[in-house]
């Protein structure tokens, strides 16, 4: 037996239900249109020997191009160089972000909102004016890298800036470029601590540096963890928050640039495919391994997503 | 200083002496690191004023100048700081040699030469400041800047309007609906963040370009916006949940159907971060070049500034006229920055404090 009024709270309720899922149909139908069916079109791809001029004469080739891949002599290649490249930016990225916003958290801090803009600016100018800039820095001959900087502390230059270990190297440095997004998130939630909290702690005795790891650091987890996310897909190639393009010669990540080749010069879709969801599994295990690891260290304040 | 007032405990200036010191070392440490962090745009700005000749000069300073001279009987000379024994003149080079040079006075050119032994490439010139507006002409000469400027704009423009509407739509949806799966499609959502964008490039760029026919149009690159972006949403929904529900239920009381409430009771306490959103999707547009160099490549009146100037760099190979292209290219976003700081930091810092 249902009362009128029962009957009215549940039709209200599906009706509220209509109302939200119309609301979010843009979202539904893009991520259907231009997520979901190209995933599946890619999977359903990579089992075939899809040539890009001649669609035609496409068969059906079962896991051929996961075989060939797996004896692909660059599978190993693209594996350590995009670990490499994580290596060589992301913990740098996280330590500069973290004690940059505790510089600029700092109620010492005179202007803080132009300041806090200067160092957040490398975040947002194309990535074509950055490569423009690091390269001329680094002009062996016209470069202020080896014409001031270097000589300023007794060091010689070095002469080849398109050697692979200055291309590393470029890289690395101009990484720390890219962390406006991530510090600001840090630096807000370093604003979010209470000021009795940091009074209570120095009444009972806690130095700088024993709040900063026991107060500061454990709050800004969740921040710290956003950043990690940004910055590892960023390395996969990704973009989350400020694209700027690519054009470091050799910036782009490994796997991206192999499924270009692959696509664009060899016209190989079938093959290309295989790559990319090889490459789609490797993050999604990645993603995955760190949110479940993200619960031994980040700290949720009762928090409702 | 304590002396004069001795009910303050002795230690209680020396404190806040402690104090100002400790803030001044700190501030000056601060705009130390920040000249050292934008160290090569200071290069960069410095170069794209130089002339040429200053590049290939290996003792110029790193401001943009250039070398002082002295017109002598119909020629100029260029002038050096000249030892002799203790004391240095500045003297225009008038017949360089490797063993011994002759120089004249400027001041005093009627003096006739003066003999000098030592190489002349040793010799440091006398500079003085001077800066050149040629690299930027020469870009606007060899580059169609109005068109792809207009070009970018015109994308900016159209891309905005869609995804603000569509992200504005959904992120409601999301913050002040139940919907089928309670949680499960926003988690969804936030997961296709994360999905390589070459996995869904394969398919998509085929249907674009081989079915639709859609190579050298902007149809590719304008479409997916109109379906919202996942970041932009989660971004709105953050903030539309920060709004008390008891305004929109007033308003429903009052009648008001879901699009009248959010139009008129959500985004009006929401501009900042509609603001915020927009100003990012602005700085997306303005730096994007993946898609333009997949798409635009055989049109080249439709591409956009970045891309424009990404080609820039196979055309020369100049560094002061790369670095006066990069400074033409990070000015709009730059001014976009300075101007809306307040809104635009404050936001994405409250987006920490909330996330």
């Amino acid at each position: 037996m249902h009362t009128p009024n029962q009957s009215r709270q549940r039709s209200a309720r599906r009706y509220q239900k209509t109302i939200g899922l119309l609301l979010i149909s843009p979202w539904l139908l893009g991520f259907v249109l231009f997520k979901l069916l190209p995933i599946l079109a890619s999977l359903g791809l990579s089992f075939t020997d899809f040539y890009m001029l001649d669609p035609g004469k496409t068969s059906f080739i079962g896991l051929e191009n996961y075989a060939r891949l797996l004896q692909d002599d660059a599978l190993g290649y693209l594996v350590v160089a995009t670990i490499s490249r994580a290596i060589r930016t992301v913990p740098l990225q996280l330590v500069a972000s973290i004690l940059l916003a505790a510089l600029l958290a700092s109620p010492r801090l005179k202007a803080p909102t132009p300041v806090r803009t200067l160092f957040f600016l490398p975040s947002i100018i194309p990535g074509v004016a950055i490569a423009f800039m690091w390269y001329g820095f680094m002009d062996p001959t016209t470069g202020w890298l080896n014409r001031f900087v270097l000589p300023a502390f007794g060091l010689t230059g070095f002469n080849d800036v398109y050697s692979d270990a200055a291309m590393a190297l470029l890289y690395g440095i101009s990484s720390l470029w890219a962390i406006g997004p991530g510090m600001l998130i840090m630096l807000g939630a370093m604003q979010s601590i209470s000021s009795e909290i940091h009074e209570a702690a120095r009444v009972d005795g806690a130095g700088p540096l024993v709040k900063f790891f026991r107060i500061t650091l454990p709050v800004i987890t969740p921040a710290i963890f956003f950043s990690l996310i940004i910055n590892l897909i960023a390395v996969f190639g990704g973009v989350i928050l400020l694209d700027r393009g690519n054009s470091f010669r050799g910036g782009g990540a490994p796997f991206d640039d192999y499924i270009t080749y692959w696509m664009f010069d060899q016209w190989d879709l079938g093959y290309a495919a295989s790559v990319a969801w090889f490459f789609f599994v490797l993050v999604m295990v990645v993603v995955v391994a760190l949110f479940s690891w993200s619960r031994r260290w980040v700290y949720y304040p009762d928090r409702e997503f | 200083m304590s002396r004069l007032n001795p009910t303050i405990p002795r230690n209680y200036v020396s404190l806040r002496l402690w104090e100002v010191v400790g803030t001044a070392v700190f501030n000056l440490f601060v705009f130390t690191l920040l000249l050292v962090y934008l160290f090569p745009m200071v290069y960069m700005t410095a170069t794209a004023f130089m002339e040429g000749i200053q590049l290939r000069d290996r003792n110029a300073p790193p401001y943009p100048s250039q070398q002082l001279y002295v017109t002598y009987e119909g020629k100029e000379y260029k002038i050096y700081t000249v030892p002799f024994g203790d004391e240095t003149r500045q003297l225009a080079l008038v017949t360089p040699g490797r063993t011994s040079s002759e120089f004249i006075d400027p001041q005093n050119p009627a003096a006739g030469l003066i003999q000098w032994e030592g190489n002349w490439r040793q010799l440091v010139g006398v500079y003085e400041f001077h800066a050149t507006w040629d690299n930027f002409s020469l870009l606007f000469r060899s580059l169609r800047l109005p068109e792809m400027l207009r070009n970018t704009l015109v994308i900016a423009f159209i891309t905005e309007i869609g995804v603000l509407v569509s992200s504005i739509v959904v992120a409601y949806g999301f913050a002040r609906f139940p919907l089928p799966g309670g949680n499960f499609l926003f988690y969804l959502m936030i997961a296709t963040i994360l999905i390589p964008e070459k996995v869904t490039l394969i398919p998509t760029y085929f249907i674009f370009v081989r079915v639709l026919g859609w190579n050298g149009s902007w149809l590719p690159i304008l479409l997916p916006f109109f379906f919202g972006n996942a970041v932009y949403i989660f971004l709105l929904r953050q903030n539309f949940k920060s709004i008390p529900k008891d305004l929109d239920e007033a308003a429903v009381l009052d009648g008001a159907g879901p699009l009248r409430t959010l139009f008129s009771v959500i985004l009006p306490q929401s501009w900042p971060v509609v603001i915020t959103v927009s100003l990012l999707h602005f700085f997306y547009i303005w730096n994007e070049t993946r898609q333009a160099s997949l798409y635009l490549s055989t049109r080249r009146d439709l591409i956009p500034v970045s891309f424009g100037i990404q080609n820039f760099q196979s055309l020369t190979p100049v560094q002061n006229q790369l670095q006066a292209s990069a400074l033409v290219i990070m000015i709009v976003p730059l001014l976009v920055l300075i101007i809306s700081q307040r809104y635009f930091m404050r936001n994405l810092v409250i987006t920490g404090a909330e996330g």
